[in-house]
């Protein structure tokens, strides 16, 4: 079975509506223990997923249901899945809302790199990165795939575009005296830049030699915290989750279009962009999920929301035009270089346990591994306790500098301050 | 009766065991992975339904895994067509063959691991359920979830959205080499409820569920679990926040799961000992907790999400004791970390579907129960906390670190819980620590199967754990 006579069925089946996505995958992974092969694999499957619209007779309601096809169905189990689906959709009873339709746009061009040729990168930065007696690699896993996505819907949206997806898992070792630490770092992106990759590896490595001179983080009570690592983008997704669709309509988040969503805040006034292409992201793509096509689009300026953004059915019941689930996001904002944030005491978190933002609550939690207290005169590497707060009372203080920094999808501000979060203590 | 043996994967069995045969002329080992495995989510809540048919574990695909010079490959594929077994083995070596010119070219040496056993063994297991997800009509269903949501919507003051869902999977999964022939399907479901409260601009939720190695008829039970998941996201709204420090805790059973899951559960995760990256390869034999721990890890030991009759490498389902009064036994262990440690497998090999790699995973991870009661143990506490609802947990097997996430903290003083709620709650610390303080346990003990479980932070597979009450000390934040 594949998706052209997936598609035959459904134009033939008399559904208000349906949607075929077709995601067709190479993909090359590698596992070392140390620089020595664990394992290698190789993937070679296509998901074809549908989703149909079933209107109700009164027009009243539009429901949904998808499944998978498999590509090794049958053409009878596909016609008994599609029928199916389309009663199940006649179950769900979601107040009615208009499908995304064509509208003229495109996909970028993309020429697929070789998948040997990406593995190599990766394979040969990890050999050539410089290990030491007590800082070198424990490990280490290589994902690479080349992605080919057609998209075909009943409205007659069609399309098909191409993008390399790959991550890197690392866990680097540091040790003295007996003592031997871990620190772990995963990094997504399109293909492998070489160059970023050994940055961060030998920053990591620097951390670890740091992790082992660590004394108990104190109980600090109330501190400013800095955020100059990838955990960084766990607060933007907080704004950025603010500003979706669903969370406006289902009246989870207040923010409103024209007004300042932290009035009174003594912080930056930050702008956040979702945009259409970031160097080597893997995330890069003309279209979304339901195949709504995706535009450069201000969510939030100078701290004024300006946009939601989210899938059709909660746009279309906001009346957003121009709406779809962004998958890149830019911040800007920042009013001060990096070297004026880090005057005075503060607290900078460079590994935790799982840093979290809770985006509903805006609870903010994570167990120090490793942080560099800043006293005002000696830095003083610490681990151990815990960091909290709430984003409901830090977004307003936030503070970030001009300087910026890409972590796979996230372009954001180097460093990230947020003062007066709880310091818990390891003594 | 019996969850029925896919007839898919009962078509291809021959085609699969030629491809083996043609394949197993070039490597020293040929194994394949087959999995057929259908499902349903429905999710409903005030604002929006859905309706799928791919849950966490549905999947269909093979994976062929093969063994030359030490070295394992494998190849993950869904498009296998049984009238042509040959052109795929063809195809499956050219793919591999391109990989290794790649490793030679750039001097990458082998971690060589000897070749699995291969000895005869034949089974074919269909479990019990009531009803199966693929049969079920799911307009009852939808309507079900639409009332608990509405009957939750009049139950707190401050309610906002009621989300509901309801997920069951028929799992079929068929293990083959050139001597095994191993079969296995069986079904799991799970059902959540998430209250969730706004209050002057602050959200919270409560959330509730159920889970069990039985069909779509567990969702009754759901009923039960709507007061709760209210209250708790009511109760949350006024919570204060915990001045940081080390208290006397009495963990809940959920919690008690967390930290079975988090510190003992990752933590003798073999495959981390092959990479010398867990603490607990030092410890076997020796004391991390105290006489009132026992822990047992296996899919033997709980009937839940994750009680399956084989692994993902045709390793037979297990019962261990990791912890005895105290004492570290062993840990759990996929087939190929087993051969490099010299050790057996413990049926803890696991992928997250066929796509995926597979490592030594968790099935249900449960602390033992004691012989105090609740009451007894809150009782014994001049002040502290009884937490909790889980949200989240970090493991960190080469330091023993532990950190969890909890909803709530009930304050007890002089014996008695006072009726304050404190919220969130970061519990951190060091295993042996939490462990060795552990003074009481309950006589009862709960499993929860909802949610999932990551390796770093990713490769998610279905988990179970839980235990009893424990009465411990922990640092709270």
């Amino acid at each position: 079975m594949n998706a052209e006579k997936i598609v035959t069925i459904l134009k033939d089946s008399g559904l208000y509506g349906w949607e075929v996505n077709d995601i067709k995958t190479e993909g090359w992974e590698f596992y070392f223990i140390r620089h020595r092969l664990d394992q290698n694999r190789v993937k070679n499957v296509e998901h074809i997923t549908v989703k149909v619209y079933a209107l109700s007779e009164d027009g009243e309601y539009l429901g949904s249901a998808s499944c998978e096809i498999s590509p090794t169905a049958s053409e009878e189990e596909a016609d008994a899945l599609i029928k199916s689906l389309g009663y199940r959709a006649s179950l769900v009873k979601n107040r009615a809302y208009t499908l995304n339709t064509p509208c003229g746009a495109k996909p970028e061009s993309a020429v697929l790199p070789d998948i040997s040729a990406v593995s190599r990168d990766f394979i040969e930065t990890m050999k050539s990165l410089p290990e030491t007696e007590s800082e070198d690699i424990n490990s280490y896993e290589i994902f690479v795939s080349l992605k080919t996505r057609h998209f075909i819907s009943s409205t007659g949206i069609e399309f098909t575009e191409s993008c390399p997806d790959s991550m890197i898992e690392v866990v680097v070792n540091a040790r003295k005296d007996g003592q031997e630490i871990e620190l772990y770092r995963s990094y997504s992106s399109g293909a492998c830049d070489r160059e970023a990759l050994r940055k961060e590896l030998i920053r990591t490595f620097a951390f670890g030699r740091d992790r082992l001179t660590t004394v108990p983080t104190p109980p600090l009570g109330r501190a400013d915290v800095i955020f100059s690592t990838e955990d960084a983008c766990r607060v933007y997704e907080y704004f950025a989750s603010r500003l979706s669709a669903g969370m406006i309509y289902r009246k989870m988040s207040s923010w409103k279009l024209g007004e300042e969503i932290t009035p009174g805040g003594n912080g930056d006034s930050l702008t956040l962009k979702a945009v259409k292409y970031l160097p080597n992201s893997s995330q890069n793509r003309s279209f979304d999920a339901e195949g709504a096509p995706v535009k450069d689009t201000l969510m939030l300026e100078d701290g004024v929301a300006r946009a939601y953004l989210g899938g059709r059915m909660f746009s279309s019941y906001l009346g957003l035009e121009n709406s779809f689930i962004p998958s890149n996001f830019e911040v800007s904002g920042g009013t001060r270089p990096e070297a004026e944030l880090r005057k005075g005491p503060y607290l900078e978190v460079v590994e935790f346990s799982d840093f979290q933002v809770d985006a509903m609550t805006g609870d903010i939690f994570g167990e120090i591994r490793l942080a560099y207290l800043h006293d005002g005169e000696k830095i003083i590497p610490v681990s151990g306790g815990s960091v909290s707060g709430s984003m409901l009372e830090a977004a307003g203080a936030l503070q970030a500098s001009e300087e910026r920094v890409l972590y796979g999808n996230w372009l954001i501000p180097a460093v990230t301050k947020l003062p007066s979060l709880t310091v818990t203590g390891a003594e | 009766m019996k969850a029925p043996f896919s007839r898919y994967l009962v078509s291809i069995k021959s085609a699969l065991k030629t491809l083996i045969e043609c394949l197993d002329e070039e490597y020293d080992y040929v194994s394949a992975l087959a999995a057929d495995s259908k499902g349903f989510a429905v999710r409903v809540s005030q604002t929006s339904k859905s309706v799928s048919s791919e849950t966490m574990t549905t999947e269909r695909g093979i994976v062929i895994r093969v063994c030359r010079d030490g070295l394992y490959s494998e190849y993950a594929l869904n498009s296998f067509d049984p009238e042509a077994p040959l052109e795929a083995a063809e195809e499956i070596k050219k793919a591999l063959d391109r990989q290794f010119a790649l490793l030679k070219s750039t001097g990458t040496a082998v971690y060589e691991t000897p070749v699995l056993s291969d000895e005869e063994e034949t089974v074919f297991a269909e479990k019990e359920t009531e009803l199966l997800p693929e049969e079920t009509d799911l307009k009852e269903l939808v309507e079900f979830l639409s009332a608990l949501s509405d009957r939750a919507m009049t139950l707190g003051e401050h309610m906002l959205e009621c989300s509901t869902s309801a997920q069951s999977t028929h799992i079929c999964k068929m293990f083959l080499t050139k001597n095994r022939d191993l079969c296995q399907s069986y079904v799991y479901s799970e059902g959540t409820v998430v209250a969730i409260t706004n209050k002057d601009g602050h959200t919270q939720y409560g959330y509730e569920g159920v889970s069990g190695d039985i069909g779509p008829e567990i969702f009754a039970r759901l009923e039960d679990r709507v007061e709760k998941a209210v209250s708790v996201a009511e109760e949350l709204l006024n919570a204060e926040r915990i001045e940081p420090g080390e208290y006397e805790v009495i963990t809940s059973p959920e919690v008690t799961g967390l930290i079975a899951h988090e510190a003992f559960g990752h933590g003798v995760e073999m495959d981390m000992f092959v990479k010398n990256r867990a603490l607990g390869k030092e410890y076997i034999g020796k004391r991390v907790g105290s006489d009132k721990v026992t822990m047992h890890e296996g899919a033997l030991c709980a009937e839940d999400v994750t009680s399956y009759v084989f692994d993902d490498e045709g390793t037979p389902a297990g019962d261990v004791t990791e912890i005895e009064n105290g004492i570290l036994k062993t840990g759990i262990c996929d087939a190929l970390s087993a051969l490099r440690l010299g050790s057996a497998p413990t049926g803890n090999g696991k992928r997250e579907n066929f796509e995926h790699k597979v490592y030594t995973r968790m099935t249900n991870t449960i602390f033992d129960s004691g012989d105090d009661t609740l009451e007894d143990m809150i009782s014994s506490i001049k002040y502290g906390f009884l937490l909790e609802g889980m949200e989240s947990g970090m493991e960190d097997p080469k330091h023993w670190g532990i950190q969890c996430i909890i909803k709530l903290g009930r304050e007890i003083k002089d014996g008695r819980i006072t009726g304050r709620v404190f919220a969130p709650i970061i519990m951190t610390g060091y295993v042996p620590d939490l462990l060795g303080n552990i003074t009481m346990r309950s006589k009862d003990r709960e499993v929860f199967g909802n949610g999932g479980c990551g390796k770093g932070h990713k490769e998610w597979v279905k988990v179970a754990d839980g235990g009893p009450y424990l009465k411990t000390k922990a640092r709270l934040g």
